[in-house]
């Protein structure tokens, strides 16, 4: 959290997230460009910079995918939740070697010809009617804009510009990215410049991240569509009983399809606020009270249960709603308040702290 | 008192990760790094073979007196003895870079000439990048006794394989063939640079034909959009020496 915007605000995590990260790229690029070639069976060398930007277009492919992977991962086991903490840093750093492979192909393959070799990126292969010898060039060219857009956009002052849910929706454009990625590599380096290995680790790669989403969304529509029961007024919901709610955890209720509310216990004190982090949307509900704060899982932003305002200076506020106990069950009205408005916290006679 | 169950909850903030974490953490770092190193060397060390083409630097600069024949694309005709080669040979020059030499060679047609540069080579096939100092120029000294052979007409063909550019094939780059090296080989062809069919199977013991139109002219742009994909083709065959020029109509290529 932070009250102004600096480059990057460095912390332990970060600096270990990252040196992971070098640490992945170095062991790919190195043992790709210097240790592999000595296994390799082939009459003469693949062309050096051929050669290396078949490592950077490679590494950034499952890059991509392990980028991709968290997401879900992070639904479906919580113990995944740290590696989205600095994803952006991951993002950046993909972007960065997705330049250097294009920096390569077109100093090898589009370059000693009287064509702008940029130029010659748009304009020597127009076969847009075909499936086998489409121009997969345009492909990468597209899916290294938006890679660069989401890098340049993916500081936290851009978050506050646009606000979050159209910054989110930006975002979400990374899905369209590996989308022409993957069409990028299949219609060209798997025609003919890959191997066996290569063949089959993208189609494992595109199988893991269909698979790992397709899990977590079944995850979530169940949970989606479970029933709570409504009083008769239509405006307040079962929340079940209170003492389900663990301390310093919540409950999670979903009111409709899009709309989420945590129910957090604080002790003897239940408070119900916005499932959703003001920042980048996390999951507020799967985030944990420390220091007497909502805790976001995502990227740690904090927020009072009693008015779901960020403890100051910090101004991010989301909206809270009603709690009432009834005959033992705890009841959530429905309708969420203005973000920030303060509800007193419902208090349960019968629980113990750290029950 | 029953101990508590441990909650760990990761803060990106916070000095530490929970002890209960870190472990975990710890595992997926050390897979994440083996993982890349695994599949960096997989599919670096898998690569397919780009065959044994190459500029022959290590011969140095050369020079070739012969004929020049401008169509379809230049060529070199060489008497036997060249390059201890027991009958005449007719070889593919280039310019630098994805340069052809039409511009040079189409004044000289059908004359004597002096050429220098630097050969590649793939196989028994190569290729002359013309240039430096000798260039090609009429001859100083032409061969005595030596006039090229009429071309011979081999009978009408389909054949199966791919277009691509002489000069990448022959070794100016590796790999020079298949869809990931279709832009450069149309940067080739739109310079200037022949571009041939390389067969999927041997038509009378060659595999590498240079193309013509029907009329043994060079080819059209419509070309570049056959480049790189598995292609049959149906046309003349002629031998100019040791070279098989394929004279087709790109209206017969089908795609495989």
């Amino acid at each position: 959290m932070s009250v102004k915007y600096v480059p990057v605000i460095w912390n332990r995590t970060k600096f270990v997230y990252d040196a992971v990260v070098l640490a992945t790229v170095g062991a790919y690029l190195g043992i790709y460009i210097y240790i592999a070639p000595m296994f390799q069976t082939v009459t003469r060398p693949i062309d050096w910079d051929i050669y290396k930007a078949q490592a950077f277009g490679t590494c950034v492919f499952f890059l991509l995918t392990f980028i991709l992977c968290i997401g879900p991962l992070a639904r479906l086991d919580k113990r995944f939740l740290p590696l989205l903490y600095n994803r952006r840093h991951l993002g950046v750093i993909t972007c960065v070697l997705a330049y250097f492979h294009v920096d390569n192909i077109l100093g090898w393959y589009n370059a000693f010809s009287p064509i702008n070799r940029y130029v010659s990126v748009f304009i020597v292969n127009t076969s847009f009617d075909r499936f086998l010898g489409f121009p997969f060039e345009i492909l990468g060219v597209f899916a290294l804009l938006i890679l660069t857009i989401l890098a340049v956009t993916s500081h936290d002052f851009w978050l506050h510009f646009l606000k979050p849910t159209l910054w989110k929706t930006l975002h979400m454009g990374i899905y369209l990215a590996y989308a022409l990625v993957v069409a990028h590599v299949a219609l060209g380096a798997l025609q003919s410049a890959a191997g066996p290995f290569m063949t089959t680790a993208v189609g494992a790669s595109v199988a893991l991240v269909a698979t790992l989403h397709l899990l977590a969304a079944r995850k979530e529509h169940l949970f989606d569509t479970q029933q709570n029961t409504m009083d008769d007024s239509g405006t307040w919901m079962d929340a079940g009983d209170p003492k389900d709610v663990p301390d310093k955890r919540a409950r999670i209720i979903s009111i409709t399809d899009d709309e989420r509310v945590a129910i957090f216990r604080n002790g003897k004190k239940l408070s119900a606020i916005s499932n959703v982090c003001a920042h980048q949307n996390g999951p507020l509900g799967e985030g944990k009270i420390v220091y007497g704060c909502v805790t976001c899982p995502w990227h740690g932003y904090q927020y009072r249960l009693e008015d779901g305002k960020s403890p100051p200076p910090f101004t991010e506020k989301i909206s809270t709603y009603r709690l009432k106990l009834e005959n033992g069950r705890l009841w959530l009205n429905v309708k969420a308040l203005p973000p920030g408005t303060y509800v007193e916290p419902t208090v349960s006679p019968i629980m113990a702290e750290g029950s | 008192m029953a101990k508590k169950k441990p909650d760990p909850f990761f803060i990106g903030w916070a000095k530490k990760p929970p002890k209960s974490l870190q472990g975990f953490l710890f595992l997926i770092s050390a897979i994440l790094v083996g993982a890349a190193a695994g599949v960096a060397f997989g599919i670096g060390s898998s690569v397919p073979d780009p065959g044994d083409a190459r500029f022959a630097w290590g011969a140095g600069y050369q020079t070739f007196t012969g004929y020049v024949d401008a169509k379809p694309y230049p060529l070199l005709r060489l008497p036997a003895g060249e390059n201890g080669r027991d009958k005449p040979h007719a070889m593919l020059i280039s310019g630098i870079g994805k340069r052809g030499m039409q511009q040079l060679a189409g004044p000289l047609d059908g004359q004597p000439v002096d050429a220098g540069g630097i050969l590649l080579k793939r196989g028994d096939l190569d290729m002359l990048q013309v240039g430096g100092k000798v260039s090609l120029r009429a001859a100083e000294n032409p061969v005595q006794n030596f006039t090229p052979a009429p071309a011979e007409h081999l009978g009408k063909w389909r054949l199966t394989g791919e277009i691509c550019d002489g000069k990448c094939y022959n070794g100016a780059m590796r790999p020079g063939v298949g869809l990931a090296h279709k832009a450069c080989a149309n940067l080739c062809i739109i310079g200037g640079i022949p571009p041939v069919f390389v067969t999927s199977t041997p038509l009378m013991g060659s595999e590498f034909f240079v193309l013509a139109d029907e009329n043994g002219e060079p080819l059209t742009a419509e070309v570049e959009d056959w480049v790189a994909l598995l292609i049959s083709l149906e046309g003349e065959v002629e031998r100019r020496d040791d070279l098989m020029i394929f004279k087709v109509n790109l209206d017969s290529a089908k795609q495989l």
